[in-house]
């Protein structure tokens, strides 16, 4: 992208420069197929969730609602939310032409990210302790993976938006750029959809 | 390949532009600060147990669900035109989403033993 331009003064920066590309908008359209399949597989993982529920192998096995904490799901709910409500912003940084502070609001997506991660790994580390694992009952299976595969989503997250930031920190900002950090939006907005259907299918369902 | 054809705005379309995003954003505030009164009267009724279970179970899921569309819609610009697309595949995914439910819950109840 040698002849891209970069810093585009104001009143040439277009309305929607994440779509003033033929390649942002392929970038675009192919990013929402790509998240209808990613659909397709949190759905698989749910329903095996939801088929698999409490099915353990013996009664010393603890249950949903012995081991969900309602708190914890809930600050992880707050964090999540709110990163997706700085992605917004950065979003709206990056169509107002103001570089710096989308930077900034990405910067602040990635520590609520980051904050989020680390109380599920905690979360992860004391259920393990109570004899809950992977390989403990089916039941396990299903929690880890469905809960570990977004887990995983937001871990691939936090290191495409951290190297956004990065690769962009000198460059600044063009049609090419911002096709990026939409995408990244739209990327973790998603993140955050699979979010909601877990803290309730997963946490408030399960506790009651 | 990804050259910048746009032609220099006036200062009128500039403000134009500048207040249709803050607009924009003011309603993404209002949808960010529903979905956060969503999840607090969802965890509030689940916490609490004011009402029977059977009553909060729909209740818990229409609001996550109400929280998904504010998501799709206002954070991830799907109310804009242009996203005829992103809805049909959405839609789409969405369909399989709760056939995979509705058929794996299924055939776990019918194989259940009879008591």
């Amino acid at each position: 992208m040698a002849n891209m331009e970069y810093n585009v003064p104001t009143e040439r920066w277009p309305a929607h420069p994440e779509t003033a590309t033929q390649e942002g908008q392929n970038k675009f359209v192919g990013f929402w197929i790509f998240l209808a399949g990613e659909t397709a597989l949190f759905a698989s993982l749910f329903a095996t969730y939801l088929a698999l529920k409490d099915s353990v192998p013996s009664d010393d096995h603890l249950l949903a609602a012995d081991l969900f904490h309602l708190p914890l799901a809930f600050v992880m709910t707050m964090l999540l939310l709110t990163s997706s409500l700085t992605s917004v912003y950065a979003v709206y940084h990056m169509r107002n032409n103001n570089f710096q502070k989308m930077q900034l609001w990405l910067g602040i997506t990635v520590l609520l990210g980051a904050a989020f991660l680390a109380l599920e790994i905690y979360e992860f580390v004391e259920y393990t302790g109570l004899g809950h694992t992977f390989r403990s009952s089916a039941f396990g299976s299903a929690f880890y993976f469905l809960i570990g595969t977004h887990g995983f989503h937001v871990i691939v997250g936090l290191i495409w938006a951290t190297l956004l930031i990065l690769r962009n920190a000198k460059r600044g900002l063009s049609v090419y750029t911002a096709a990026k950090v939409n995408t990244f939006a739209l990327y973790w907005h998603f993140i955050d959809v699979v979010w909601v259907f877990i803290f309730t299918i997963v946490y408030l369902l399960g506790v009651l | 390949m990804a050259e910048l054809n746009q032609e220099p705005m006036t200062k009128a379309q500039l403000e134009y532009l500048r207040r249709q995003r803050t607009r924009e954003m003011r309603q993404q505030l209002v949808s960010f600060g529903l979905m956060i009164f969503l999840t607090f009267i969802a965890f509030g009724l689940t916490a609490m147990e004011v009402i029977p279970a059977q009553f909060t179970i729909p209740l818990v899921l229409g609001f996550a669900f109400i929280q998904v569309i504010l998501q799709f819609y206002y954070f991830m610009h799907m109310k804009d035109n242009g996203h005829q697309f992103a809805k049909l595949f959405m839609m789409t995914g969405f369909y399989f989403a709760i056939a995979f439910c509705v058929t794996f819950v299924y055939i776990v109840w019918i194989g259940a033993p009879v008591n």
